[in-house]
């Protein structure tokens, strides 16, 4: 009975952290001895209510997908040496993984394997090549065996995206962050990824062990240590250059900077790596629309065929965020209604009510046409929210127009003179009798 | 005294009465069944393009009701503008079908609205053929009207427009035509308000049918003015033109499309000027009338000046304040055949707005082709005030024939007429036997209206000038004394020619104008069985049942009603073209690459795209054959991306194989014609991508398509659909491996069938059996 009464507890709990829909996760390790290595990790996961199934990444029985059903919504690759996945996994298995939606963390290391890099110019970046650290002779921590390859970079180098990094996580005063491990290199051209990490600016990628001959790849700030991609489906994938960034020991250690010898207590790593666990599987930053109501204003319902231009509209739409596994009326002021025909013809502000849902009223443009209620709500670290209603907007019907307009007075009047002026001429006409000259006239005709 | 002949009187009249009707009923009858080729080889359905709109624009009615009918909103097409479909149609052709179910309804004939359509063209036919008759009637003789009412009825030339499923506006509108043109001949003869008040409504009729009505408001003053010139200026003419204007320019005014354009466009101004300038002339008969001769002239000619000035001055102001609106320019292409291909390709890339060949003169029209000058000659030698009328038609509708293809349909009445008075004047002399007897019965016709001359005065009028021509003519032969021989050779010649023209006319019904052009049927030259191709139904069925509701259909706009129609989807452009700069867009998204068209279509939500390909079967009507004109219509709006001259070779050809401009192997319409159709093999000696249309092997053979897939292609290839896809389904831009800083090494995987383990390096191995070293 007990038992029952901790698996509902568990329950409960997990589903304050993650949605249960969400929970399966695949982890894919070089060797069991990273389960250890990065137990606290994988502790706070499965804390938060994750389901964790630990798979060496060559393993001959992976399967990610059984009869076109997904058993994971969740893959995490802490192998940074694999050349090839085993089983059903293959680096095209894991795009059309992340194209059906769910969401990858990766993390690499200087001596990245093939499948690594494949899958990560999948994503629209690349690792750097094999061997070469991101080294800076600045900042790099005591630890360091003299390479200067472990490095420490400020936590004022995080993106500024509070629901990727975390609220206070990412202030100047923060802890910085240990860093061993590989530049990335992001796409230029691809506005969908995002940089979540950068090294300090005097940081530069490159084999520590050869001397400097061609240019690096990645420099200074452009050196890219972590960094994610939300796809157009809202598939969340995050790489990491450095394993290390995830392990018991960054999340444990105390760092200080070799020369200037700063010291902090904690590294950043583990407030850091969380809330980026918790923003690449989907538990903050998402936003969904509940409901969108639009109708004419002082009615309750939409019109049954179309609008009618000119007419007043009221668009409603509820948008909720998903907070701590439970969906909640989302705040922000700066989400804007389009009503596009091709191109917008209004554009506004979306005002919040009292009941947590959004607004706007305006009043419906006198062209007709099929125009589109378009909410498109595009913002860093949060889900792309994008919806759009369709409505006709008809002209108006015989019915509608003006019944008497001022400037065609003179054509009533001439109209109802005409018909007063033949009504009398009737009258006179058939009730005047010409006497004198009516007589001979008649005796005229009747001689002939 | 009077009694006898009476008798005979009301025998020849009761069996003339007889005759007419028999023969007009006949013609009628005939004129149907000809027209039913097509739903006999196939089957009863609507045609081509326009008449997918006016039925389903019809069912709405029928459905709906009138006052929505009036208002309807269609927003299914011209996605995203919308069409208003009261305001933009003619609604006399669906009032009259939707009348005629509302009728069948009430007397308790159940039809379906569709076999109305289908059938509503060629029994207006036979109403076409009874105007005919009674117009040439009052222009000539009851039996020229008999010869024109047959003539009409099988003609070649109206049937094209008006066989069994051909429902269009044509098809009631020539009856209008004619109708209106006999009311007015009527009028003008007789002066009477009633019959020119008739002829107003009838032409109200025809306003709302057909946007051919300009023809009549232009052809009525153009009649009246020649009359004016020609002195033949009388009071009825006042009566019957003015009646006319003033009521039909107030009743076209009432149909919504027409709306304002009577009073404001140059097209109806030469009614107008008309107008004043009779009204000018009877103010001036009165004034000579009433004033002395050199009063009269010093007035005449102040007056003239300053109303030429005056007139001249407003029409000059009012064009330049736009009040009057300039011609439009499928009336300057009436003028300059050369206009519409320079300066309005829409209007050109129509097959019926090009120029006649003299050969479809003969084709449409046989043997009246050759008799009309004849009837023209007969109508000049005896002029009188309506054969003016003729006349001046016959010569405008030879005009407008010889300029666009599709105004051959207004030529054919009036040849029909001239025909049959051609005939009528032919057998009238060599028909010589029973001289005796037509002579008695003209003579009777002559005594039975002498009777009536008191009681009805207009009747006396029209039989003046049959009476004249019936004296004149039969003496005129007798003096000549042409043997009975020679008359029976002739006569039996001239019943041959009928026969041909009759063989012809059937013949050219049933290959060339009974085609449904949605169902497609060939014979197959080995074994010579008929196939039917019903390909373009096909893709329109899939559509209807595997696209979502409200899916939007990118198409070339020729096929936009079908689709409207039998699909019931949202089309982008279609036959209605009113907006040009729209059909240009979906002509730059045809012309441009894949990637930029994509733009294009996503900015424009489109879903699917629809083309005709007849490469496989050879069917020449198919989109890569209309691309020119897609090409000129983007360029006439967007002249910096599209470039006509880029569609061609260096030698300035138009050709698809190898050879062919880089422009054109690579623009959408290429590639969704000819997705996959390099590797069809049609037959097994030929090469592969062998296009049979335009006979050769096709220059792009294997691409691919990035931003569309193929969601459907008929049996025959004739229609292919592909899906456009969606912005969200290019999830991930990714690297490609020639953009990437890092060249990817060439990985060979080592997992096969039985293999599955995957690899990684520098995998710690258990090594078994082995004293580790210290």
């Amino acid at each position: 009975m007990w038992k029952y009464a901790l698996i509902a507890l568990l329950g409960i709990y997990s589903s304050n952290a993650v949605l249960q829909t969400d929970a399966n996760t695949l982890v894919l390790l070089d060797n069991l001895a990273i389960r250890e290595t990065h137990s606290i990790f994988f502790k706070s996961l499965q804390d938060r209510g994750f389901k964790l199934t630990y798979k060496l990444a060559d393993d001959s029985s992976l399967l990610l997908s059984r009869y076109g059903e997904y058993l994971y919504k969740n893959v995490i690759i802490f192998a940074p040496s694999v050349e090839e996945f085993g089983g059903d996994i293959s680096v095209e298995r894991l795009a059309k993984f992340v194209d059906d939606g769910g969401n990858v963390l990766v993390a690499g290391s200087e001596k990245s394997g093939d499948a690594l890099r494949e899958f990560a110019s999948e994503c629209g970046f690349e690792l750097d090549e094999e061997n070469a650290a991101v080294i800076d002779h600045l900042n790099y921590d005591v630890s360091d065996a003299g390479e200067h390859t472990t490095i420490l970079t400020s936590a004022k180098n995080l993106i500024q995206a509070d629901t990727i990094v975390g609220k206070e996580n990412s202030k100047a005063d923060s802890a910085p962050l240990v860093y061993r491990g590989t530049g990335l290199i992001a796409d230029k051209e691809n506005p969908l990824v995002l940089k979540l990490l950068t090294a300090e600016s005097s940081a530069y990628s490159y084999n520590p062990q050869s001397s400097v001959t061609d240019y690096p790849h990645a420099v200074g700030r452009g050196t890219l240590l972590i960094a994610a991609l939300q796809a157009r489906n809202n598939a969340r994938v995050v790489f990491s250059g450095s394993l290390l960034f995830f392990s018991d020991e960054s999340f444990t250690t105390a760092v200080q900077y070799a020369q200037s010898g700063v010291f902090h207590k904690l590294s950043g790593n583990r407030v850091v790596a969380e809330s980026i666990s918790q923003w690449v599987f989907g538990e903050t930053g998402r936003l969904r629309v509940a409901s969108v109501q639009h109708h004419k204003e002082g009615e309750l319902l939409p019109p049954g065929e179309a609008y009618t231009i000119t007419d007043p509209v009221i668009y409603t739409i509820a948008i909720e965020e998903l907070v701590a596994g439970k969906w909640q009326a989302y705040k922000a002021s700066d989400i804007q209604l389009e009503f596009v025909r091709i191109d917008p013809f209004v554009r506004t502000f979306l005002k919040q009510t009292k009941t947590g849902s959004y607004e706007a009223r305006f009043e419906i443009p006198d062209v007709y046409g099929v125009y589109q209620f378009k909410v498109d709500y595009n913002r860093v670290g949060y889900t792309h929210l994008y919806s759009t209603t369709q409505v006709s907007v008809r002209p108006l019907e015989h019915t509608q127009y003006e019944r008497f307009i001022p400037s065609a007075f003179p054509y009533y009047t001439s109209a109802f003179s005409m018909m007063i002026g033949v009504f009398i001429f009737s009258f006179v006409f058939l009730h005047f009798k010409d006497e004198p000259l009516g007589k001979p006239l008649r005796e005229d005709k009747k001689s002939q | 005294m009077n009694r006898t002949p009476k008798m005979i009187n009301s025998k020849v009249a009761g069996y003339s009465s007889l005759i007419t009707f028999s023969i007009l009923l006949i013609a009628w009858l005939a004129g149907f069944s000809s027209r039913l080729f097509a739903v006999i080889r196939f089957e009863s359905i609507i045609h081509e393009f326009d008449p997918w709109f006016n039925y389903r624009a019809t069912a709405y009615m029928v459905q709906h009701g009138w006052y929505k009918f009036l208002n309807w909103f269609d927003e299914r097409a011209w996605y995203p503008l919308g069409r208003i479909v009261g305001g933009t149609v003619y609604p006399g052709l669906m009032i009259t079908s939707g009348g005629i179910h509302y009728l069948l309804h009430v007397l308790n004939i159940p039809v379906h609205i569709r076999d109305i359509c289908v059938f509503l063209a060629p029994v207006f036919s036979g109403l076409t053929s009874i105007s005919t008759y009674l117009l040439t009637k009052e222009l000539w003789s009851s039996g020229a009207g008999l010869f024109a009412a047959s003539f009409i009825a099988i003609v070649p030339g109206y049937i094209s427009r008006s066989v069994a499923g051909s429902y269009d506006n044509e098809g009631i509108a020539i009856f209008a035509l004619q109708f209106t043109y006999f009311l007015w001949v009527r009028s003008v003869k007789t002066g009477s308000v009633f019959w020119s008040a008739g002829a107003a409504i009838s032409y109200f009729y025809m306003v709302s049918a057909w946007g051919g009505y300009v023809f009549i408001i232009n052809l009525i003053p153009l009649h009246v003015f020649v009359l004016l010139i020609m002195g033949r200026y009388s009071p009825r003419l006042l009566t019957s033109y003015s009646t006319f204007y003033i009521l039909g320019l107030l009743f076209s005014m009432q149909i919504p499309f027409v709306g304002f354009q009577p009073i404001r466009t140059s097209e109806h101004m030469a009614a107008l000027g008309v107008f004043v300038l009779l009204m000018a002339v009877a103010t001036l008969r009165h004034l000579q009338s009433v004033l002395s001769r050199h009063e009269f002239r010093k007035l005449f000619f102040v007056g003239a000046l300053l109303v030429g000035v005056t007139v001249f001055v407003a029409v000059v102001l009012l064009t330049m304040f736009g009040v009057v609106a300039p011609w439009s320019g499928r009336f300057y292409s009436l003028w300059d055949t050369g206009y519409a291909k320079i300066h309005i390709p829409i209007i050109a890339s129509v097959s019926e707005h090009q120029p006649t060949t003299w050969f479809s003169f003969f084709f449409d029209l046989h043997i009246l082709v050759c008799a009309f000058p004849v009837g023209v000659w007969y109508c000049i030698k005896q002029i009188n005030d309506e054969r003016v009328f003729v006349v001046l038609y016959a010569i405008s509708a030879v005009y407008f024939a010889g300029v666009m293809v599709r105004l051959m349909l207004t030529l054919t009445p009036v040849v029909c007429m001239l025909a049959g008075v051609a005939f009528s004047g032919l057998l009238d002399v060599f028909l010589q036997e029973d001289s005796s007897k037509r002579m008695g019965s003209a003579m009777n016709a002559v005594t039975e209206t002498d009777d009536q001359e008191d009681s009805i005065e207009r009747k006396t009028l029209y039989d003046k000038a049959g009476k004249l021509k019936h004296r004149t003519k039969p003496d005129s032969p007798q003096d000549n004394g042409i043997s009975s021989n020679l008359k029976s050779i002739v006569i039996l010649a001239v019943l041959m020619l009928l026969m041909m023209f009759a063989v012809h006319c059937t013949w050219v019904t049933s290959n060339a104008y009974s085609s449904p052009s949605i169902v497609l049927a060939f014979h197959n030259s080995q074994d010579g069985s008929r196939n039917i191709l019903d390909d373009f139904r096909e893709a329109y069925y899939w559509l209807s049942q595997n696209t979502a509701d409200d899916a939007r259909i990118m198409s070339w706009w020729d096929y936009g009603y079908q689709i409207a129609g039998m699909a019931n989807r949202t089309t982008l452009v279609d036959n209605n073209t009113w907006n040009n700069s729209h059909i240009a867009l979906v002509g730059k998204a045809m012309s441009s690459t894949e990637e930029k068209s994509y733009e294009i279509m996503t900015s424009l939500d489109v879903d699917y795209v629809l083309v005709i390909f007849g490469g496989v079967i050879g069917y020449s009507g198919d989109d890569i054959n209309k691309f020119l004109w897609m090409v000129r219509i983007a360029e006439g709006e967007h002249p910096k991306d599209i470039k006509e001259s880029d569609y061609f070779t260096d030698r300035g050809e138009f050709r698809v194989d190898a050879e062919g401009a880089p422009a054109l192997l690579n623009c959408l319409m290429y590639k969704l014609s000819y997705y996959r159709f390099g590797e069809l093999k049609l037959d097994y000696r030929g090469p592969s991508g062998y296009d049979r249309t335009r006979n050769a092997v096709i220059g792009n053979k294997d691409f691919d398509l990035t931003y569309l897939e193929e969601a459907y292609t008929t049996e025959h290839w004739l229609v292919r659909i592909y899906r456009v896809k969606k912005p969200f389904e290019f999830n991930r831009p990714s690297l490609k491996g020639t953009q990437r800083l890092l060249p990817p090494t060439n990985f060979i995987s080592r997992k096969n069938s039985k293999r599955r383990k995957g690899y990684i390096r520098n995998r710690p191995v258990v090594v078994k059996g082995k004293r580790t070293l210290k």
